[in-house]
């Protein structure tokens, strides 16, 4: 029950975006409508506010064009749409799921699409929901930071931070390729505190990002030659003797060969050559970074979306173990962790029917949606689910996918709103925002659990990813009996308590999960991430020299890999915006008033050699595909880069993967089970378009 | 007891640009999409040299001798003595837009539904309850405050930054503290 604070009532809330910082919010409710959101003050993390999407939560629940009952479009990409009801919405689907099970034999050209929409735990119930049905296929993988967990992985085990609140104790920082004052804002007043208590902050990045605006020391490095220069301060640790050798000898294995490796093939000059970064400079970083202590490195996700990223982690990671800075308060190599992943995931764990018979789903990798579709035979895939995933904003070759997309028979996309996925499907069905449902949270970056209570009716018709399963599992069972396993009847509360066990409890030191509805809690953290120097590697020790690395076709040591062969004049970057997580959030009214439109970036100098002057229109493009926006000048990026920030700005066509392709990366196979994509390897041209070209309307996404 | 004025100290200097105060105004006000009672400036490359890093975040300054409350012919605006808010009351309000016109700041809006001007209350109701105002508990690094220009220490603090209207006679009650640049380490390009 919730709290009443004079004329409200007071719900726990918590943002399931993919976002570091995954905030404990409160609800104030009057009227049985939202009226503002808070962030929850017992959490030392969130610290009683949240971010400018957060604050933007109550327009997206209550916005205009939000989708509130299910819709078909006759045919797909008409925009021919008419309302059905649930009863048809259901009664169609469950009769094609049966049609392709009896044309084919199997379910495998079912497929479910799921990306990070929703990281609510119970949210896992569109797996369950396939997996209920019987073997299908799933998109297995992540684009967002494979390469670097795999990296991690082959290092120490398993990726793994210190509370990202121990910053504080940190007296040297390297924010690598990381931009909290933009994605993770909550992190930034522990960066504030540690410089107050003393520390240095370095920011390594190709951009001039805010955060490098907050830095004491500011590194451009040229764009994936992260590795590089970790490398080169490497070699600079030991040739000066700034090793932390108990660490070495005790906890670590091959760094002999390492050093070996460092001395014939790494020489300073070139490394400075290549990164962009002077010699003087590499070295008197390498030099603080080893002798300051407590010394810490937050890695980006940026870098390893590069063919060499996995490698670039790697390297970063050495700096750290060479030092003998993991495993320490207010030290380590911080990427993310999972140790909060205990939950039973009873949501997604559902067994087939009866006379699904032995059969294994079959899995595409997530990454490359658009060609696994068209090379998925026997059976093609003949039908599309996607939930918590826009791929025709998100999803690499944009171009690729449209030729993919019909290939398909029926495509249903569970939405909020009317994205540039939903105009590419047969039905759309409208699903809660998180305000509208019941589950829990935690992070990968901070140690709280958060209780997410269910603070307002579902608004019109929508309904929970959950809720659909439950409902499509009746639906099939009524005209196939027996033909779905998954539960039609659980409460909220029981889907809630089937996630919880003993581990779960004892992490977070609670006896109820009820205990979550008087406030969030941060789990009992015994030690530092690797804090006993025992490692999770093979050997039990930080391997400099792996072989399972090497197993799996990648180098044992973590050596100077070349990044991607440009293709065009210039890198395109597409980072992440902060006015949204992907394509969540620009679309709002309320945030489009801060941020109106989309640009290409470019630096004053190279703007002038291509007559391109700010906010003019102009053509980005590659063989790919193009785009056509204003371009807004600004030495905040390198001269050889244009910065496109990804994001769906409603009714204006904007679509960075128009430019960007499928290229892998070079690891995430090993731990995400597909690999990560070279998302900041891409290239591009830009031109300034000519005045006649003005007089025409622009289709900003069609291919060239 | 003595005097109160309640002002807000900008600190760009820790701001992070994020937008986040001036959302969690939108948060808890739901004005029309077009008002906002809170903006965040971006500097000019004159003032910060890179663009859109360093941010000045603006409201209603709560001035000493209000410019609107001096414009209004229905007397609409008050200046509270207890704690210096100036307070604009919309019953009042005929919407003719001199206080629009008049502030120096540009803190007065219109409101086109309602065809009346508006502005940040500083959330005095909020303050009423001894709760901070919704853009300053939003702020994730504290480069939002409010003091009391009348007990605080104001010394170290800028009255008039550049980029910032110089003004006479009205007293804004709004003090700054300047961006800072790293040490910057980049290779020019030919």
């Amino acid at each position: 029950m919730p709290v009443t604070k004079g004329e409200y009532q007071v719900f726990r809330n918590a943002c399931p975006r993919n976002c570091y910082d995954t905030c404990s919010m409160q609800t104030y409710v009057k009227d049985q409508r939202i009226q503002f959101v808070e962030g929850a003050p017992e959490s030392s993390f969130t610290d009683g506010g949240l971010c400018v999407k957060g604050y933007s939560y109550v327009q997206q629940v209550y916005a205009k064009d939000r989708i509130t009952h299910p819709l078909r479009q006759v045919p797909r990409g008409s925009g021919h749409w008419e309302r059905i009801s649930w009863d048809t919405a259901l009664e169609t689907i469950a009769r094609k799921i049966r049609e392709i099970e009896e044309k084919d034999g199997s379910l495998h050209g079912l497929c479910l699409a799921t990306g990070s929409g929703n990281h609510g735990i119970t949210n896992n119930s569109p797996d369950g929901m396939m997996s209920s049905l019987g073997y299908t296929t799933r998109t297995r993988g992540t684009p967002c930071w494979p390469a670097g967990i795999d990296a991690q992985a082959y290092d120490m085990g398993e990726m793994w931070c210190n509370d990202p609140e121990d910053l504080v104790k940190s007296r040297y920082i390297i924010l690598w390729g990381v931009n909290p004052a933009w994605c993770s804002i909550h992190s930034m007043k522990f960066i504030y505190e540690a410089r107050e208590r003393g520390a240095r902050i370095i920011v390594i990045d190709p951009l001039f990002t805010q955060t490098a605006a907050k830095a004491d020391l500011y590194c451009q490095v040229k764009a994936g030659t992260d590795g590089i220069l970790a490398l080169g301060m490497a070699r600079v640790i030991i040739e000066e003797g700034l090793t932390d050798p108990d660490f070495l000898s005790n906890h670590t294995l091959g760094y002999e060969r390492f050093t070996a490796y460092l001395d014939q093939q790494i020489c300073l000059a070139q490394v400075s050559e290549i990164c962009g970064i002077p010699e003087s400079e590499i070295r008197s970083m390498a030099r603080d970074f080893a002798s300051i202590k407590p010394a810490t490195i937050w890695v980006g996700y940026g870098m390893q979306r590069h063919t060499n990223g996995g490698a670039n982690v790697r390297a970063i990671d050495a700096l750290g173990a060479l030092t003998g800075n993991i495993g320490k308060p207010g030290g380590g190599v911080r990427y993310g962790h999972k140790t909060n992943r205990i939950f039973n995931y009873y949501a997604a764990s559902m067994s087939p029917p009866q006379g699904a018979g032995p059969g294994k789903d079959r899995f595409i990798n997530t990454n490359r949606l658009a060609q696994e579709i068209l090379d998925a035979e026997n059976p093609p895939i003949r039908m599309l689910w996607n939930t918590c995933r826009n791929p025709f904003s998100q999803d690499f070759n944009r171009p690729l996918l449209e030729r993919a997309f019909k290939k398909l028979e029926l495509v249903v996309c569970v939405e909020q709103f009317m994205t540039m996925t939903c105009e590419q499907a047969d039905i759309v069905l409208p699903v809660t925002t998180l305000f509208e449902e019941d589950t829990l949270n935690v992070a990968y970056w901070h140690y709280w659990l958060a209780l997410n209570e269910k603070a307002i009716a579902p608004v019109g018709e929508c309904r929970s990813n959950t809720r659909i399963a439950m409902d499509l599992s009746e639906k099939m069972n009524q005209l196939f009996p027996g033909s779905c396993t998954f539960p039609t009847h659980l409460t909220s509360e029981e889907w809630i308590s089937r996630e919880f066990n003993d581990r779960v409890y004892e992490m977070f030191g609670i006896t109820s999960w009820k205990d979550l509805k008087s406030g969030p809690v941060k789990a009992v953290i015994p030690r530092e991430a690797w804090g006993d120097g025992r490692f999770a590697t093979p050997s039990g020790k930080y391997e400099f020299y792996s072989k399972l690395a090497q197993s799996h076709g990648h180098k044992a040591l973590p050596e100077v890999v070349p990044g991607r062969k440009p293709s065009a004049p210039f890198r395109i970057l597409t980072p992440h915006s902060k006015f949204s997580i992907h394509s969540q959030f620009q679309n709002l009214d309320y945030m489009t008033a801060f941020n109106p439109e989309p640009c290409v970036r470019i630096h004053p100098k190279a703007a002038a050699q291509k007559g391109i002057c700010d906010k003019d229109l102009v053509r980005v493009f590659n063989d790919q595909g193009q785009i056509v926006v204003r371009s807004r000048l600004t030495t905040t990026v390198p001269q050889d880069t244009l910065v496109l920030h990804e994001a769906w700005f409603k009714n204006k066509g904007y679509c960075v993967q128009n430019l960007v392709d499928d290229q892998s990366s070079d690891m995430g196979v090993f731990k995400t089970g597909s690999p990560g994509v070279a998302i900041h390897d891409q290239f591009a041209d830009i031109e300034k378009i000519s005045p006649a070209a003005r007089r025409f309307p622009f289709n900003f996404w069609k291919t060239r | 007891m003595s005097r109160i004025q309640l002002g807000f100290h900008i600190n760009a200097k820790k701001c992070i640009g994020c937008f986040t105060c001036a959302m969690a105004c939108k948060n808890m006000y739901h004005q029309p999409v077009a008002v906002l009672w809170r903006k965040l400036y971006p500097l000019d490359e004159s003032i910060y040299p890179f663009s859109h890093r360093g941010f000045y975040s603006l409201a209603c300054n709560h001035c000493e001798t209000p410019a609107c409350q001096a414009a209004c012919p229905v007397g609409a605006y008050t200046k509270r003595v207890r704690d210096g808010v100036v307070i604009h009351d919309q019953d009042k309000c005929i919407g003719c837009g001199n206080c629009i016109r008049s502030c120096p700041f540009g803190a007065p809006q219109y409101n086109p539904v309602l065809r009346k001007a508006e502005k940040c209350s500083l959330c005095w109701q909020r303050l009423d309850q001894g709760l901070k105002p919704a853009c300053v508990l939003s702020c994730p690094v504290e480069a939002l405050e409010l003091k009391d220009f009348c007990k605080a220490d104001l010394s170290s603090l800028l009255a008039f930054p550049p980029g910032f209207p110089v003004t006479s006679g009205i007293n804004p009650s709004v003090r700054f503290t300047l961006p800072q640049s790293p040490c910057i380490v980049r290779q020019e390009m030919p």
